[in-house]
């Protein structure tokens, strides 16, 4: 797993009367992810409120009726859990698109602000651009969407390395992250080009326009692709 | 190869009007510059034939001018050390007009290129060439359309059956005219570029292509940039790319890149109009199964046992018996010796012409009548592997050796061109991407690879050992080269360049160019060793007279005999192997044709001569592309190393009691 920027809870917190649902938002979030660390479905609520830095925090939570404090232990309630649940896979999403397809390191506040902003179809959409990932750069499962059960039996990703793709298929190039691309380019292959895969053994071969290249499996890569319309089935 | 003593620098037309030719790589600026200016530079089926500027007279209907062949570019941001070549002629050489050779089936890669000199304000006339495989392609392109579009002519050439080269030569003569293409790389790029050229001095091409190439971040023009300019004005350039790319938040290369592509699509699709190829099936099958991951293989052997038989069988044994059996044997040294006794009754010098070391018997006999017969079928072999473009496959299928040896595939074009000759591959070396690579390709040609000479010498006396005897030498040569690489990986800093290397399509060898270039390598062959021969033969001669050849043979006893177990006789094939390793082999040779060695003697010899030291040629040509520092020090490694290799070898075999 790439370690760039270690995961941390959103932060900045806002103050509970500021932002009522923002607030609920990364407090959810930081009991999954103590939930995620300690392994049981009940954290004792000390814990959430040092997280949040609110002391109370959990009561609040308990009041908008996200969480149960049940033996001295808080738990998510449905309601709760399908909310934290939408959030953190969000959030994961995020950082899975800001740090493979847009290559960036410092991308956690982005990821923060991005959790919240964005509707479920965008989600659904970013998910299947990345192929729906299992897990986030720092290796934390991605809670799974509706979009992913669809594929559980075809796990095609929209978009994949060419190291990833099928010979004899023909691609668009959709983004490149490779040293070579200065190199790629001065034949003609940049963002957007068609490529057709010919070899993958014992080197790649791969054809554009009337222009055939060997390259290695590095450099395939860091070549993204997305097959051809009308080329699939 | 075949450039050798023809690349002389610059032959100084002084007056004459200077003509670049400029191009993609493997386009055929190489066949058209023959064709004007009747002066042969090889010309290969691969990218990267020309690594260096080779000049020619043109006479067009009484107009004499210069015309220059360049190493081919795909973008005049050099990213290897033959590209600079050719944008360095452009920058500092002035020429008063630019011939771009472009590949009509990849109208886009060449209008990449106009777009380029149009944008360094160059005259350009625009040849399409390779026609007959655009059109097997179903691709036409719109000349004439091209032509008023970029207000330049547009000839369309099919270069090695002379189609069109007579209206390309009279487009030369017509008034100089800069094409009409111009790219908007947006704002920020354009901000910029206006602000760095107004600190660029003159030069042979426009300020604003020369700080695109600054804002590209191009290495390779801080050599020129320093002698131009002075300090403060760099800083102030260095300042305003930083600023740029700030702004730009990208790579201001790529984006340049990016537009300049964009353009030329656009172009493209006016212009261009593909139909439905024909496929030629034959050709395709070939194509894949050359690089097929299990195919691949018998293929390459198959390739490898048509060498060995044309070279090793026929070259070696029926030619060679021919020239020295009957040629040398029965007509030329019995005449010559017939007429020497005759007209030259003085005893010193009939033994200096044909005595044991005589020029005759010796020199001539070894280069003509053993060595050439295996070179010149070596060179038609070779020649017609060059041509198909069977080599840029063969780096497909052994990229993955390469990296063992910290290399990439792509330097399996120099270390096989190094098997025809070290002092021309050394030179290919430049289509290395980094320093690196340069060097180990360099040393491992210095260290292992046999030349054309030397691998048909070794070649026939191996067909006449035993096949495991050819195993042997074969294992140990690879098993040393790809040590040898392998621990020059390790000690030299950096990694390895990725591998990235274009495949040419397959193409029927044209019989002219294989003639013409197996003539033109022999013809360099006969004037570059010969001279060697005869001078080695003089200093065998001498040490003999003088009584000094017992006294090193003597000397080297310990080593040639005691270590390596050879023949005292041995030393002398040593000796001359100091000016030409395939001379010292030739000795090699001869003395098991006489029967003076065993098998397993021969092996020895012969594996620990393959390693011995580079040619004198190849030595000079070392320290030139990688200083004397580098030659001096790969010499003190090798020499030793093969004497610890044939001793080892030695030792082996008498050890296991192999039977070879
Ligand atoms: N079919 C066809 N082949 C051609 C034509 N022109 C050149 N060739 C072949 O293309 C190959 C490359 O030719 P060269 O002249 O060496 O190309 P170059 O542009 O000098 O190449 P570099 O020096 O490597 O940049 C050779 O095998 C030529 O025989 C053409 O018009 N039609
Ligand atoms: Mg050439
Ligand atoms: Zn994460
Ligand atoms: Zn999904």
């Amino acid at each position: 797993m790439e370690e760039n920027t270690p995961e941390k809870v959103c932060k900045p917190r806002v103050a509970p009367e500021a932002e009522k649902t923002q607030f609920e938002d990364e407090a959810l979030e930081g009991l999954w992810e103590l939930i995620e660390k300690n392994g049981e479905n009940k954290v004792s609520p000390g814990l959430l409120n040092e997280e949040m830095g609110e002391p109370q925090a959990s009561d609040l939570m308990a009041e908008s009726g996200l969480i149960t404090v049940t033996d001295g232990k808080v738990a998510f309630t449905e309601s709760g859990r399908v909310r934290a649940r939408d959030i953190i896979r969000r959030h994961r999403l995020a950082e899975r698109l800001f740090a493979d397809v847009l290559d960036l390191n410092n991308y956690e506040q982005d990821a923060c602000r991005f959790e919240h902003a964005i509707s479920s179809e965008v989600e659904e959409a970013i998910c299947t651009l990345l192929g729906h990932p299992p897990t986030c750069p720092h290796g934390r499962p991605i809670p799974r969407g509706n979009c992913c059960r669809l594929y559980t039996r075809k796990i095609t990703p929209l978009v994949s390395a060419l190291s990833d793709s099928g010979v004899g298929g023909e691609f668009k190039v959709v983004f490149l992250r490779t040293p070579m691309i200065d190199r790629l380019a001065s034949i003609g292959l940049v963002t957007g080009s068609t490529i057709k895969l010919l070899q993958k053994r014992p080197s790649y071969v791969l054809k554009i326009d009337e222009t055939t290249i060997a390259i290695d499996e590095d450099v395939a890569k860091g070549i993204f692709v997305k097959e051809n319309e009308g080329q699939k089935d | 190869m075949g450039c050798h003593g023809e690349c002389k620098e610059d032959e100084k037309g002084a007056a004459l009007k200077k003509i670049a030719l400029i191009g993609n790589p493997n386009v055929g600026k190489s066949v058209i510059f023959g064709l004007l200016t009747g002066k042969y530079v090889t010309v290969s089926n691969y990218p990267g034939t020309t690594v260096e500027v080779s000049s020619g007279n043109v006479n067009i209907g009484g107009t004499r001018l210069l015309l220059v062949d360049t190493p081919g570019v795909n973008s005049l941001l050099p990213m290897s050390e033959d590209e600079r070549v050719t944008r360095d002629i452009l920058l500092s050489d002035r020429p008063s007009l630019v011939v771009q050779v472009g590949d009509s089936k990849n109208l886009k890669r060449t209008l990449v290129i106009t777009a380029q000199l149009a944008e360094m304000g160059l005259p350009v006339v625009l040849t399409l060439n390779m026609e007959d495989e655009a059109r097997d392609r179903g691709i036409t392109v719109d000349k004439e359309g091209l032509s008023r579009e970029l207000g330049i002519h547009v000839a369309g050439t099919v270069a090695p059956e002379r189609k069109g080269i007579k209206e390309l030569g009279q487009a030369i003569l017509e008034t100089p005219k800069k094409p009409a293409l111009s790219v908007d790389y947006g704002p920020v790029l354009e901000e910029y570029a206006s602000k760095i050229a107004g600190l660029l001095p003159k030069s042979g091409i426009s300020r604003r292509s020369v700080s695109l190439m600054v804002l590209a971040g191009d290495e390779s023009l801080k050599r020129w940039l320093k002698a131009n300019m002075d300090d403060a004005s760099i800083a102030a350039l260095d300042a305003f790319r930083e600023e740029c790319v700030q702004k730009l938040g990208k790579s201001a290369g790529l984006v340049i890149n990016e537009a300049r592509l964009k353009k030329a699509s656009q172009l493209v699709s006016v212009f261009m109009k593909k139909a439905p190829e024909e496929e030629n099936r034959l050709m395709n099958f070939i194509a894949k199964i050359s690089t097929h991951p299990v195919w691949g293989i018998p293929v390459l052997f198959a390739v490898l046992y048509g060498i060995y038989e044309f070279v090793g069988v026929f070259g070696a044994g029926v030619m060679v018996n021919f020239m020295e059996k009957v040629i040398f044997g029965q007509y030329l040294n019995p005449m010559f010796t017939a007429v020497i006794d005759k007209l030259i009754p003085v005893p010193i010098i009939q033994e200096l012409l044909i005595g044991k070391y005589g020029v005759i018997t010796m020199a001539l006999t070894y280069s003509i009548a053993i060595v050439l017969p295996i070179t010149a079928t070596f060179f038609i072999a070779f020649a017609i592997l060059e041509d198909s473009g069977y080599l840029p496959r063969l780096a497909v299928m052994s990229n993955r050796i390469f990296n063992v040896m910290g290399l990439s595939g792509k330097a399996v074009l120099p270390m096989v061109l190094g098997l025809g000759c070290g002092t021309m591959a050394v030179m290919t070396t430049r289509i290395l991407e980094s320093r690196r690579d340069r060097l180990i390709a360099t040393f491992l040609l210095a260290l292992a690879i046999p030349c054309s000479a030397q691998l048909g010498v070794i070649l026939g006396m191996l067909a006449s050992l035993s096949g495991r005897a050819m195993i042997i030498w074969v294992l140990t040569v690879l098993l040393i080269l790809v040590a040898g690489g392998w621990l020059a990986a390790r000690v030299l800093p950096g990694k390895r360049s990725e591998f990235f290397l274009e495949i040419p399509p397959f193409r029927r060898p044209q019989p002219s160019n294989v003639i013409l270039k197996t003539m033109s390598r022999s013809v360099w062959y006969l004037k570059e060793a010969v001279p060697l021969f005869i001078l080695g033969t003089l200093i065998l001669f001498a040490l003999d007279k003088l009584s000094l050849l017992v006294l090193i043979e003597k000397a080297c006893r310990p080593v040639v005999v005691g270590l390596l177990g050879l023949p005292q006789q041995t030393t002398e094939a040593f000796i001359i192997g100091f000016l030409r390793r395939d001379y010292g082999a030739a000795g090699l040779f001869a003395m098991f044709q006489k029967g003076l060695m065993t098998p397993a003697q021969a092996l020895v010899s012969l594996v620990t001569i393959t390693v011995f030291i580079p040619c004198l040629a190849s030595f000079f040509i070392i320290i030139k592309e990688r200083g004397m520092k580098t030659a001096i020090s790969m010499i003190a490694i090798i020499t030793p190393l093969a004497i610890v290799i044939g001793a080892a070898l030695n030792w082996f075999l008498s050890w296991s009691g192999f039977r070879v």
